[in-house]
């Protein structure tokens, strides 16, 4: 039975995460006729700006041939409980049969999911979870190394704020690649260490023995709360520019959840290295949207 | 008037008694302490099989009068008191309008009686309108009925107007009481800072937050000489500071929640607010080292901060929910579950002699001539209904758990307010 709803990545048994990869795969070598979720109404409920997911998981619905509704509610209109439950009912009433949800707080897909009896999609909770990107980021990875096993990969930045470091430090460790955290104390608290998951503060002590290194957008926000002194001062210790990329190997691969700042947490040679994997990531959401959707509407049945 | 309460076992720890005796009670004071005490026309409690206590005094509920009555009233409050084997209540100032005035505690006062189940002791705010700002009339406050001074559910941010209030009111036998949190170390905090708030993508608060306040008003404690009171401790760091501070002569008392003696940071996973609460469950660090301090003495009382609201206020988003829950209805079973190994005569002192001394009120033992005020409880376990609470607040983390220990009769000056599951209202008893 595979789960009703995708919360996080750990919804997922390492199979059925397995075979969603295998599935988006299978989609991207050959788009699958426009039925697999005919008729289906699917609702894009958006309660914060998006635009990469927000397009990914619509052009996805429509590859699926589902009945695709958007409503992109402000934050404050939905969030009494009460509200989400009836919210809930009349949604379910009127027929959406998967809610796909982006809010500003954390918790709040499970909250939905709870009270809405169909499928709900988390397409990212406050700083909790985003599991649609961390299961990209593994394709990408996937597609790079052809295992996950014993892989080292570093994710560096603001962690703290980060629903999809969250996301992908469950993901990696439940499929046993080795994670490396990488930023100052304020963004990546000592609680993060857990078996398999490491806390460091260098990042050039960390790059030269990684497969991939994750880089996270930083914000500016955190500055003015007493987060970070300056960009200035960030970039100096954790910015992925020239003279770190030396370290990189050779064969190993960069990634970005996006949107990036450019001359912040990595500069344009970066993005012009060509162990970048940007578009390949965007490329792929498409496709593991698809096969998310199909996993949970359709279940196991269509052999990928 | 006379009640008999017969055939249990009395803990009196000021007494030194823990024995088969009975109590008789008449015109609402102890009158007899004996065996096989034979009264003919006294209403009886038949307090066979159970114990019998000084009455237990609650110092820290939330009666929520004036202002928020949708949450409590002081009718509902007190009934939740005497069903949950409380005499007495200290409530607490954040009500709205805030007690800050002297009319406004008489009014508490005033309804407080009318209602006629537990005696209520109003605490006072420590500064108007609880901003931190200007000093709150103590003389006057402690005249209409105050027993204590507290900014309670926020911490003064200014410690100058905190020193000032101390020094001013140092004249007064109220205790301050302190709830520490700092507020720019809170943030937005929703639960405790650690491992699970990682986890989750929440707002975490540290221990710290709680740390740095209690370690201030110790000292503003031992500037003014004031007496002091540390409420709901929930850090293993606190207790530290208390022991420290006692080695200096501080004057400084403390307690401790079931809450936090039974729960940690662990209940978030379903992002419901149920155990949102202010300060925060801990880790099981601070867990363990609560229950250590109860045991070696570093805690003075059991409080609940029972603070009902409504299940609507509470099914909100965890960042829109209000903080905390009923607590006077489960509170002996959890304290019983936190605690099993506690011996009776110290859990009669945290609950009766200790709150009663720390506030100046009377109680806290049952000899000839004290307030006919007595709690009649037993270990027989039960399961919790919030549904059947008395308090208007129905939502507690306890909800559906089986706890060990329960309140059988509740005694207020010689009348029996509640017994055989029912709170009986006073006019009841006597027409």
């Amino acid at each position: 039975m595979p789960p009703r709803s995708l919360l996080d990545v750990d919804d997922l048994r390492n199979d059925e995460l397995v075979s969603v990869l295998d599935r988006a795969v299978a989609f991207r070598d050959n788009l699958p006729p426009r039925d697999l979720l005919a008729g289906v109404p699917v609702l894009n409920l958006f309660f914060e700006a998006s635009t990469r997911t927000a397009t990914s998981f619509t052009l996805a619905e429509q590859r699926v041939g589902a009945d695709v509704i958007t409503f992109a509610p402000g934050a404050s209109s939905l969030g009494k409980g009460e509200t989400i439950a009836d919210t809930a009912l009349t949604l379910r009433g009127i027929g959406v049969r998967v809610i796909v949800v982006r809010h500003p707080e954390s918790g709040f897909a499970r909250r939905l999911a709870d009270v809405f009896d169909g499928h709900v999609v988390n397409a990212g909770d406050g700083t909790h979870a985003h599991p649609t990107q961390a299961l990209l980021d593994l394709m990408t990875l996937r597609q790079e190394f052809r295992r996950f096993d014993g892989l080292r990969v570093a994710i560096v930045g603001d962690i703290l704020h980060s629903r999809v470091a969250r996301s992908n430090i469950v993901g990696m460790r439940a499929l046993g690649i080795d994670v490396t955290l990488v930023g100052p104390a304020t963004l990546l608290p000592d609680d993060f260490a857990a078996p398999g998951v490491r806390v460091e503060r260098d990042l050039d002590a960390v790059l030269a023995r990684v497969d991939a290194v994750m880089m996270l957008r930083i914000q500016r926000e955190r500055i003015e709360y007493g987060l970070l002194p300056s960009l200035e001062d960030y970039t100096q210790r954790y910015q992925l520019n020239r003279a770190r990329l030396r370290s990189l190997r050779g064969d190993a691969v960069i990634l970005h959840p996006g949107p990036y700042n450019r001359g912040v947490e990595l500069t344009d040679d970066v993005l012009d290295d060509p162990r970048s994997r940007y578009v390949a990531q965007v490329h792929n959401g498409v496709f593991v949207r698809m096969a998310v959707l199909d996993l949970l509407v359709n279940g196991a049945a269509v052999p990928a | 008037m006379k009640t008999l309460i017969r055939g249990g076992r009395l803990v009196d720890p000021v007494h030194g008694i823990d024995a088969q005796r009975d109590v008789l009670i008449e015109n609402g004071f102890v009158s007899r302490i004996g065996e096989n005490i034979d009264a003919a026309d006294a209403r009886v409690v038949d307090a066979s099989g159970a114990i019998v206590a000084p009455g237990f005094i609650d110092m820290h509920v939330h009666l929520r009068e004036p202002g928020q009555t949708h949450k409590e009233t002081i009718a509902t409050g007190t009934a939740a008191s005497v069903a949950g084997g409380f005499t007495a209540v200290a409530c607490m100032p954040n009500t709205e309008p805030a007690l800050d005035s002297a009319a406004i505690v008489s009014e508490v006062v005033r309804r407080a009686d009318a209602a006629g189940l537990a005696r209520v002791y109003p605490v006072g705010a420590i500064t108007k309108g609880r901003a931190g700002k200007e000093l709150a009339p103590y003389h006057l406050l402690a005249d209409a009925g105050c027993v204590a001074f507290s900014d309670d559910g926020s911490t003064p941010r200014d410690a100058r107007v905190l020193r000032n209030a101390a020094r001013y009111a140092s004249d007064l036998p109220c205790t301050f009481i302190s709830h520490c949190e700092d507020p720019d170390l809170k943030g937005a905090a929703v639960m405790n800072e650690g491992p699970a708030s990682m986890r989750l993508g929440l707002d975490g608060a540290p221990g710290l937050a709680e740390d740095v306040i209690v370690a201030r008003d110790l000292l503003i404690a031992a500037d003014s000489g004031k007496a002091w009171h540390i409420a709901h401790v929930s850090t293993a760091t606190s207790l530290d500071l208390i022991r420290w501070a006692r080695t200096r002569g501080v004057r400084v008392t403390c307690e401790v929640t079931p809450h936090h003696l039974v729960f940690v940071d662990d209940r978030f996973d379903d992002y419901r607010a149920d155990s949102k609460v202010n300060p925060p469950l801990r880790s099981a660090h601070d867990r363990d080292a609560l229950r250590a301090a109860v045991l070696d003495g570093t805690v003075d009382a059991f409080a609940t901060d029972h603070a009902p609201h409504g299940l609507d206020e509470k099914a909100q988003l965890l960042s829109l929910a209000p903080v905390g829950f009923s607590g006077l209805e489960t509170a002996l079973g959890a304290y019983a579950l936190a605690l099993p190994q506690l011996p009776l005569a110290r859990f009669v002192e945290l609950l009766s002699v200790n709150p009663a001394r720390i506030l100046g009120v009377p109680g806290g033992t049952l000899g000839v001539g004290s307030p006919g005020d007595v709690t009649v409880f037993a270990d027989r376990a039960w399961t919790v209904d919030a549904r059947l609470f008395r308090s208007k607040g129905k939502n507690t983390p306890f909800d559906g758990m089986t706890l060990p220990r329960r309140s059988l009769a509740t005694v207020v000056e010689g009348a029996v307010v509640f017994e055989h599951g029912r709170v009986l209202p006073r006019e009841e008893v006597t027409a």
